[in-house]
């Protein structure tokens, strides 16, 4: 876009002097005076009732200053939308890895040689691990049997299935006359497709540090997503006001990918203060993350689509099990928004979809970079091809046939707005043209290619606040509370201040989060959040301080305010720049202040206090078929904040002889609405390809009667430096459909970029060698049964 | 079952530390990681996956790297160790520093330090390696945040960099 100055250019990070050297602080690298060393005994089996603890052997080990037990937590339950959670399992352990007691003491050594001492007596429960057993009116284990007791949270408001008591939401989508659609049909094509559990494996472990004050309120230190969630989780769990609880961004955050949203530290660590009155730091080791951590969704989904001989959808029919596993956590929310994923790129007359959130015993899911979305694009863009095979169309050009365009009606009822999502097709198609659709290569190795489209919406309602002050040295300080999870918040936010007032990022502070101080936004650096809504907060900001500066100077200078400008440090008229005056000149007193007077000027130590207020809100939507009512959607109502699009292309090489997968060459392509920063959104964009691929081919936290057997990454792969496609074979492109409210026009995009890739992967070995995997992830055993099977038959 | 009260001895250990000696008590199993962060403030030493499988916790030994999460500290007795608070200099960053800012190779930072230090000890050994030379001397250091492209782009140019300082 013409004209800026700051934003659209890739201005170096603000945060990466700090972390070449060394110097970056994680929540892991604080010490306070005092501090205490939490750890967690976990549970061994997979449903089990507590018979006793014997708690008297670790409590006698010198150095142990607590230990806490079911017994000692409320015996109110928590939890983002089921409240289904103790704090410690008071009665009944759910999964391998529920924690039962927690230890407090002077080192981490010591904590874990008192966790060897508790003695603990179970009494073993049948478990249910398969979802879809777990899903069935009569299952043989409920997993939580008072689940229609539970309180439920109204975020989002849940629907239980009375005849399904493993099922805590269910949610519904109706459009058109799906069975009307599949009777105009000339083709149906029903297929089931499932994805697997994979971790987040954020390098920086779960981790905080609680302080219980002598007041009763709470001082957390976290290394999370999300401070004010925290706090009001917190708030609700121990009946506090959100004025008692402060939580306190520890400053850079080691990744997040979703999986830092969730409590998982900060409770237990919470009761150990409380009970010895010193701050607790409690921090998950790699073990920790895998087994009680949380993972992403394993999805199973039925998908039966309708389509005329030309390709054009008809009908689309879904049906989606979600395992939650023990505990809920996000993963109604994620029940809910899942279906997002099947609405934003195509056009599709009728459709119909039901999505369940279905217990087991197995660890407890949450949120995950994609949001449901991933794993219903598995499903759908894998169906794409199919279709397109079975119709002999190719694959580009049904998918060119049905997608939505600006203006279109998509499956709620929204109209679509800022869709950039054909040029990223184009753009990869082209890309990979010059390549064949599958090829000989030597040996065993045969090569294919495929892409597959992907969409993430940015969840609404969300509210951001932010100040910014302009100092007498005419620094720039803005005041947000978004999360430094390594995407690089700090510095795409600080471009858009320096913007606003014409200066360069180096005359912008930003200042880090702490709910004490800085400004609400309510759901934190999730769903893809960030930039928009936090963004728009800091451009209204800087509007209010600079009316307010723009007043001040008017006086002075002699002009009318709206004939002035900021730029440089310095407010001038428009029509005469000469006429100027420093902003440093604004704090100078010119005469001695006279009790009560203002206005004029401001004194060298105050400061301009800017405010900007943010709220993105979605329209109504039927509980029933999160149908958009017509009027509603015509006056502008959305069901979410935006959509960004991706679109991915892979060239694959397979060995017949092996099943081995190697991804030689990624294509990819996002539209962003407007890059702020564009080496930062190609960084999202490669670690997005790259976090895709290891979904797609390997990543899978496996687990063997709800123990999770490969807990380190030893032997849970994720993608090395060897497995990326050479620089030179990794093409990006940033594609830009402005949205109207975006800041500068500009969309998230961290979320996008692994919805398309495991899809394309799988696209690209069906070119290959003709086999279609249907079960994420594709490994090598996968695939050479497959083909076995193949050459078989 | 494990023993209630375990006697034993803390060592007295001299560590050296960017040029620097240090003196501590350790307990004989503690790692290098643990007493680089823990006793020392070395905090840029990061430990991640505490097995040592993801390199986050790379230091040099007299040049060579090793996971200082899986070695003992006494080992490192005589040593030079280098972290990354040593790498740069009176006279600036160290030139993969300078690349990893450059061409955008950092993002949440938790594997930087020690993807640094081993694409030191690698470039330190060959400055003439290739792309794959590269990226096989990293396979043991992973990152979740960037997908690689970035931090190979970064190590090459670095190397270019280091080519022309060390002719001259």
């Amino acid at each position: 876009m013409a004209g800026h100055s700051v934003v659209g250019k890739s201005i170096i990070r603000l945060d990466a002097l700090d972390k070449v050297t060394g110097k970056a602080k994680y929540c892991e690298d604080l010490k306070l005076p005092g501090m205490l060393y939490g750890k967690v005994l976990r549970s061994p089996y997979p449903h089990a009732h507590i018979t006793s603890i014997d708690t008297s052997r670790a409590e006698n080990i010198s150095g142990v200053r607590a230990v806490i037990t079911g017994r000692d937590v409320p015996e109110k339950r928590y939890g983002p939308s089921v409240f289904d959670q103790h704090t410690l399992a008071r009665r009944v352990v759910r999964y391998v890895g529920d924690p039962v007691a927690a230890v407090a003491a002077d080192s981490v050594e010591v904590a874990e040689r008192a966790l060897g001492l508790l003695k603990v007596e179970y009494e073993k429960l049948p478990a249910i691990f398969d979802i879809e057993e777990a899903w069935e009116k009569n299952p043989p284990v409920i997993v939580h049997r008072d689940l229609p007791k539970y309180e439920l949270g109204k975020f989002p408001p849940l629907r239980l299935v009375p005849d399904r008591p493993n099922v805590c939401h269910l949610r519904m989508l109706r459009h058109g006359d799906v069975e009307r659609g599949f009777k105009e049909a000339d083709l149906i094509v029903e297929n089931k497709f499932t994805t697997t559990r994979i971790q987040h494996c954020p390098f920086e472990p779960h981790g905080s540090i609680a302080q219980a004050e002598s007041d009763g309120s709470l001082t957390i230190w976290a290394g999370r997503q999300s401070i004010f969630l925290a706090r009001q989780y917190l708030c609700k769990l121990f009946d506090l006001l959100p004025s008692q609880v402060r939580v306190i961004a520890s400053h850079y955050i080691g990744g997040g990918f979703g999986s830092k949203v969730t409590l998982y530290t900060e409770p237990i660590g919470v009761m150990l203060s409380m009970k010895t009155g010193r701050p607790v730091k409690l921090t998950f080791s790699r073990e920790e993350m895998f087994s009680s951590g949380g993972t992403r969704i394993p999805f199973v989904i039925r998908i039966r689509d309708g389509v005329k001989k030309d390709g054009t959808l008809v009908a689309r029919d879904m049906e989606m099990l979600l395992g939650m596993g023990a505990y809920a956590g996000s993963g109604p929310l994620i029940t809910r928004n899942c279906i997002y994923g099947a609405v934003a790129t195509y056009r599709i007359p009728n459709a119909k979809i039901d999505a369940y959130a279905v217990y087991t015993n197995e660890p407890p899911v949450t949120s995950f970079r994609g949001f449901g979305s991933s794993q219903v694009l598995w499903a759908i863009e894998s169906q794409m091809d199919v279709i397109a095979e079975e119709l002999g169309l190719d694959a580009v050009e049904l998918r060119r046939k049905n997608l939505l365009e600006e203006g279109d009606t998509n499956i709620t009822g929204e109209i679509v707005h800022s869709i950039g999502i054909r040029e990223c097709l184009d753009k990869v198609a082209e890309s990979l043209e010059g390549s064949p659709k599958s090829k000989m290569e030597g040996g065993p190795w045969r090569r294919g290619k495929g892409l597959a489209l992907g969409n993430k919406y940015s969840m609404a309602p969300t509210a951001a606040v932010a100040i910014v002050k302009v100092k007498g040295d005419g620094t720039i300080e803005v005041h947000e509370s978004a999360d430094e999870i390594g995407q690089g918040c700090h510095t795409v936010l600080a471009q858009i201040a320096a913007e606003e007032f014409g200066v360069s990022v180096d005359e912008v502070k930003m200042v880090w989060g702490d709910t004490a101080f800085t400004p609400y936004f309510s759901r934190g650096s999730t769903s893809q959040r960030t930039t928009f809504n936090v963004g728009n907060a800091i451009r209204l900001a800087c509007q209010d301080a600079k009316r307010q500066i723009f007043e001040i100077a008017a006086e002075k200078v002699h002009a009318q305010i709206q004939d002035m400008d900021i730029k440089d440090g310095a407010i001038y008229v428009r029509s005469d720049p000469s006429q100027r005056i420093s902003v440093t000149e604004l704090f100078t007193s010119e005469r001695a202040l006279s009790p009560g007077e203002f206005g004029d000027y401001v004194e060298p130590s105050a400061e301009i206090l800017g405010k900007g207020v943010w709220v993105t809100r979605p329209a109504p939507s039927d509980p029933e078929t999160a149908q958009i009512p017509e009027n509603v959607a015509r006056m502008g109502g959305r069901l979410a904040g935006f959509f960004g699009y991706g679109v991915q292309g892979v060239e694959v090489l397979v060995n017949i002889e092996t099943g081995e997968v190697k991804v030689e060459k990624v294509v990819a392509a996002s539209d962003v609405g407007y890059p702020l920063n564009p080496k930062m959104c190609e960084q999202q964009i490669e670690g997005g390809v790259a976090m895709g691929i290891g979904s797609a081919l390997w990543e899978e936290v496996a687990l063997d009667k709800g123990k999770v057997v490969n807990p380190n990454f030893g032997n849970y792969k994720i993608v090395t430096s060897i497995n990326m496609p050479k620089i030179e074979n990794v093409k990006v492109f940033l594609v830009s459909a402005p949205h109207k409210e975006g800041p500068y026009g500009a969309k998230g995009t961290g979320e996008t970029q692994m919805t398309p890739t495991a899809p394309a992967v799988a696209n690209a070995i069906y070119n290959a060698v003709g086999v279609r995997i249907k079960d994420l992830p594709i490994t090598r055993e996968r695939v050479f049964r497959v083909l076995r099977e193949k050459a078989g038959g | 079952m494990p023993c209630e009260e375990v006697t034993y001895m803390k060592q007295r250990l001299e560590l050296k530390v960017n040029g620097q000696t240090y003196e501590v008590l350790v307990d004989p199993w503690q790692s290098l990681a643990d007493v680089l962060r823990e006793e020392l403030g070395f905090t840029g030493v990061k430990v991640s996956c505490n097995s040592g499988n993801c390199g986050s916790c790379t230091v040099l030994l007299d040049g060579k790297a090793v996971k200082s999460c899986i070695m003992f500290a006494p080992l490192a007795k005589g040593k030079e160790i280098l972290t990354i608070e040593g790498l740069a200099t009176e006279s600036g960053l160290h030139p993969l520093q300078e690349a990893f800012i450059e061409h955008f190779a950092v993002q949440c930072g938790y594997c930087t330090p020690g993807m640094i230090l081993m694409a030191k000890a690698l470039l330190d050994e060959n400055l003439d390696a290739t792309e794959d030379e590269i990226r096989e001397g990293l396979v043991g250091n992973l990152c979740r945040c960037t997908g690689y492209v970035k931090i190979v782009e970064a190590i090459m140019a670095a190397k270019e960099k280091m080519k022309v300082t060390s002719s001259h």
